[in-house]
């Protein structure tokens, strides 16, 4: 599975049908800070992904 | 259309480069509008000016906060002789001076649960310009209750984000982030500013015109470092705690 990070780099793991969160936690990435896109759709983190799905970490910006 | 959103002269005048664009029916639409700003800072700055120079009819905005010198490398609603005045005061004077055809109300308010009824009184939407996810929360839910579009942005450095909600039509806020990130201060870049509120007051518009295409059940990215707009699309969640019952 193909993973673009929040500072655009790419991470390719080769897992199936995990937890988004349990990836988060893998990538040691506080999942309070990103919200996850799964194939161009954003996604809750309890949602599974793996084999070909791609993956976009986004970290979340809140300044005004 | 009503006698009184009739453009005058001196508003055909003002507004003749945007009439050519969308015709005097349209400057008449901008001219109904009532909108709340939360917030006058940052993207509060370049919507507010925007919004006013555009024609919208009718402006409230809401900060509770006063001009520090720290604030002027971005919020250009400001300048150096407003310095310690309340920003809802300096916005007042300068989006007067910009059009005094629009009718600005500045409070120097904290928005919170108990006076979020009355900031949004009468007004028919919002412009998120805050700095922090759970007064974002409130304006949520304000906006999904009085079924009025809330303009989303938010900035951080060279980043930043925006999307439209449109209650029953699309997620919710909480639906997109259904946590708020931890609270922090964030760096803060003027250019990204401009960005994102411009895209802000863009969305605006084409809401009151009703044309083109709203940033419905899209997040547009926008990475200042790159140079580079892109966009993800997210759903309602059907168990999203603010918005299900709508």
């Amino acid at each position: 599975m193909r993973i673009q990070m929040p500072d655009g780099s790419i991470v390719e793991l080769p897992i199936d049908d995990h937890r988004i969160q349990d990836i988060l936690r893998e990538l040691e990435i506080n999942s309070e800070e990103v919200i996850v896109a799964k194939n161009g759709r954003i996604v809750v983190e309890e949602e599974t992904a793996g084999g070909s799905d791609e993956l976009k970490i986004v970290r979340i910006v809140h300044g005004g | 259309m009503g006698d009184d959103y009739a453009l005058s002269d001196a508003e055909k005048e003002r507004y003749s480069r945007q009439i050519r664009l969308f015709s005097e029916e349209g400057q008449e639409r901008l001219k109904r509008m009532r909108v709340f700003i939360a917030g006058a800072g940052g993207l509060g700055s370049v919507i507010s000016l925007y919004l006013a120079a555009s024609g919208f009819g009718s402006i409230r905005i809401a900060d509770c906060d006063s001009v520090e010198l720290s604030n002027l490398n971005r919020q250009i609603l400001h300048g150096s002789s407003d310095l310690g005045l309340s920003k809802a005061q300096s916005a007042l004077e300068t989006l007067s001076d910009i059009n005094p055809e629009v009718e600005v109300e500045a409070l120097k308010k904290r928005i919170s649960l108990e006076n979020i009824e009355s900031l949004l009184q009468g007004c028919d939407m919002i412009m998120d310009a805050m700095d922090n996810f759970s007064a974002r929360y409130l304006l949520n839910c304000a906006a999904l209750q009085r079924k009025i579009p809330l303009f989303h942005g938010a900035i951080s450095g060279f980043q930043g984000q925006a999307t439209t909600i449109v209650p029953g039509r699309t997620a919710c806020l909480r639906c997109i982030f259904p946590r708020a990130p931890p609270a922090q201060t964030s760096p803060a870049l003027g250019s990204t500013c401009g960005v994102i509120g411009s895209i802000q007051v863009n969305e605006a518009i084409k809401f009151a015109l009703g044309r083109g295409e709203l940033l419905e059940n899209r997040l547009l990215l926008w990475d200042g470092l790159s140079s580079t707009l892109e966009e993800i699309s997210c759903e309602r969640n059907r168990s999203c705690p603010d918005c299900c019952y709508f």
